[in-house]
């Protein structure tokens, strides 16, 4: 009993990572329908950036601070010099140029940093407390909590901020947007931006936990798509609980079946829902078959 | 007629190439990356019809790579088989997981496909990995037997090269035969649209489903061919990585030709080899600095020549070569 309450701990903990990584792509994808694969890289880039301002003596809270522009403006640029060039291309090609994305970054991640995973201090004090014959560390909960406080501000943000409506609008119908003085191509740099902040935000939160390295940004990205795919994509309440799922069937594969495994019981799972479901648990929103 | 003519001559020329290549270039090494650059191209010339054809796209490829190249391992080094006989084994598996597979893609379509073909690269790769029983693990298989025909043993070297880019020149063959015949044009068809395909007749899921079987029994074929060529094999080779790569070779040498795929298989090579040499000059060149240029082609093609290399060089050749991409379009 107590095994199975740390399992879900354990799962809830990194499911909340995936979550995150699947929000961001949902918000990329509702507003310019590319599938960025590179978002993973974000994660790992907010990890990363976070270890070298703390290995050279920023304080904690100004790395945070920091890291999060720097991250969003490499969102930023990631759209204008990658994405944005390449437009009219067809949903093949975009998914291609972002893995292009993707392993360029990481490429480049391994010569700057190396190839060793990083430590990188926990938030607060990381003492493990006793809970029903489990243990959960601070920095879990802390996950968990940044978890809830990104789905909180991107709710506001897209629901009550003029901002918001004019992603919903570009996100609904990009050319009526533009004939109200939307323009969609600043909602989509927006969204990059946005999903760029976020994936740091993930990043910071569960490097103390999972220690960064140069190679952790596809499979992340991998884990966020199927959250997203899997929980119908293009709805956000559905990326979440995607990713919550996702993280609770690896750690439960991992504790009941095999370690080695957990990531082929995952997947094998999602592949089976999609197949009983193919529009994925909370249903696809309104974004066709496979967007395609 | 012509445009037959034109395509045999071209082909042709090409076998005459790779029959010759051994005789100029002698070191080991280089014949060793010709002989890859001829597996990678069998991979290639399938995944590109599936995506340029069939216009599907296969983020797991290196599955069937895998699962050709450890059955016929499997097969030859615990049960004593014939390297012949497993290859039937090395070409059906995978044949048959995409044959099931398939079924699922008739109703998995875009996105959806893209996921489910990314998680059946990473659950195989696991799976290589976990079944220590079988694989051995992450340390692999030792001690796999040469292809042998009338006593001849094939070792790696200019033998082996031969062998290869026979039989990848068998697959050319039949894949422009392919393209060329009925089933090619309905491909197109689909790669068009796949409402106006179907209300025209053509069965798309089926035309899809067959063709991302082939794509699988010549990954397989491949993998085949990769175990063969060395001692020992490890599931490294069959990772989301690889499958990346199988993915560059066929958008940088374009996807809506066979002879792109052949080309970016090549060219793979070459760019590997080059950043190799340039390793041994430079400090900070190192196998990760692949990733930061085959990551940097990935982009550059979808943006600056998003019908990749082949089809840009040859509309490059002047009016002819324009009417004859133009006549390619048209009628393959």
């Amino acid at each position: 009993m107590s095994d199975l309450l740390q399992y879900i701990i354990t799962g809830l903990t990194t499911g909340s990572i995936y979550a995150i990584v699947a929000l961001g792509f949902v918000t990329i994808y509702s507003v310019s329908k590319v599938i960025n694969l590179a978002q993973g890289e974000f994660v790992m880039l907010g990890g990363m950036l976070m270890y070298s301002l703390l290995a050279s003596g920023v304080p904690y809270l100004v790395s945070i601070l920091l890291t999060i522009p720097i991250v969003t403006i490499m969102g930023v640029l990631l759209e204008r010099t990658v994405i944005r060039p390449a437009k009219g291309a067809d949903a093949l090609s975009l998914i291609i140029l972002t893995i292009g994305a993707s392993i360029f970054v990481r490429g480049l991640a391994s010569m700057i940093w190396g190839k060793s995973p990083k430590k990188v201090e926990p938030f607060t004090n990381n003492d493990p407390i006793q809970f029903a014959g489990a243990s959960i560390t601070p920095q879990s909960i802390w996950v968990m909590l940044v978890m809830l406080l990104v789905v909180a501000v991107l709710y506001f943000l897209v629901e009550k901020t003029v901002i918001g409506k004019g992603f919903q609008a570009c996100s609904a119908n990009s050319l009526a947007a533009r004939l109200l003085g939307i323009s969609p191509a600043k909602m989509s740099m927006f969204s990059f931006g946005l999903s760029a902040a976020i994936g740091a935000i993930a990043g910071m939160a569960i490097s103390p936990i999972l220690f960064p390295s140069y190679d952790m940004g596809l499979m992340l990205g991998v884990k966020g798509f199927s959250a997203a795919i899997f929980g119908g994509l293009g709805s956000s309440p559905g990326a979440v609980v995607g990713g919550l799922v996702l993280g609770l069937i690896e750690s439960l594969g991992a504790g009941y079946i095999s370690s080695g495994l957990k990531e082929a019981i995952a997947f094998t799972v999602v592949l089976i829902v999609l197949l009983v479901r193919p529009s994925g648990i909370l249903g696809e929103k309104s974004v066709g078959k496979g967007g395609l | 007629m012509f445009k037959q003519n034109k395509t045999w001559l071209g082909y042709f020329a090409f076998v005459a190439l790779v029959l010759i290549l051994p005789l100029v270039v002698t070191k080991s090494y280089y014949i060793s990356i010709a002989t890859f650059a001829g597996i990678y191209t069998i991979v290639a010339v399938g995944l590109g019809l599936l995506m340029g054809y069939a216009g599907q796209i296969s983020l797991g490829q290196a599955a069937f790579f895998g699962i050709g190249a450890y059955t016929s391992a499997v097969l030859t080094t615990q049960f004593a088989l014939n390297p012949w006989i497993s290859l039937v084994f090395a070409m059906l598996l995978p044949a048959v997981l995409a044959y099931i597979m398939g079924h699922t893609m008739s109703r998995l379509s875009g996105y959806y496909l893209a996921m489910a073909t990314l998680a059946l690269g990473i659950i195989i790769h696991a799976v290589l990995v976990e079944w220590k029983s079988v694989t051995k693990g992450a340390s692999g298989l030792y001690g796999i037997p040469k292809i042998e025909l009338f006593g001849f043993a094939f070792k790696q070297g200019v033998s082996y090269y031969y062998l290869t880019w026979i039989i990848a020149a068998i697959v050319i063959l039949i894949t422009i035969n392919i393209i060329h015949s009925r089933v090619g044009r309905a491909l197109r068809s689909i790669h068009g649209s796949e409402i106006a395909a179907n209300a025209m007749g053509v069965d798309t899921g089926k035309f899809k489903m067959n063709v991302f079987i082939y794509s699988a029994a010549l990954a397989g074929l491949a993998g085949f061919l990769f175990t063969h060529m060395n001692y020992s094999i490890n599931p490294s080779s069959f990772g989301l990585d690889a499958s990346i790569q199988f993915v560059t070779m066929v958008v940088l040498g374009g996807m809506t030709s066979v002879w792109g795929a052949v080309l970016g298989a090549i060219l793979v090579q070459l760019i590997k080899i080059f950043i190799h040499t340039l390793g041994e000059h430079i400090p900070f060149v190192t196998s990760e600095f692949e990733h930061v240029i085959f990551g940097a082609i990935l982009m550059a093609v979808i943006i600056f020549m998003p019908k990749g290399l082949f089809p840009t060089i040859a509309s490059l050749f002047g009016k002819k070569g324009h009417r004859q991409t133009a006549a390619e379009e048209v009628q393959g």
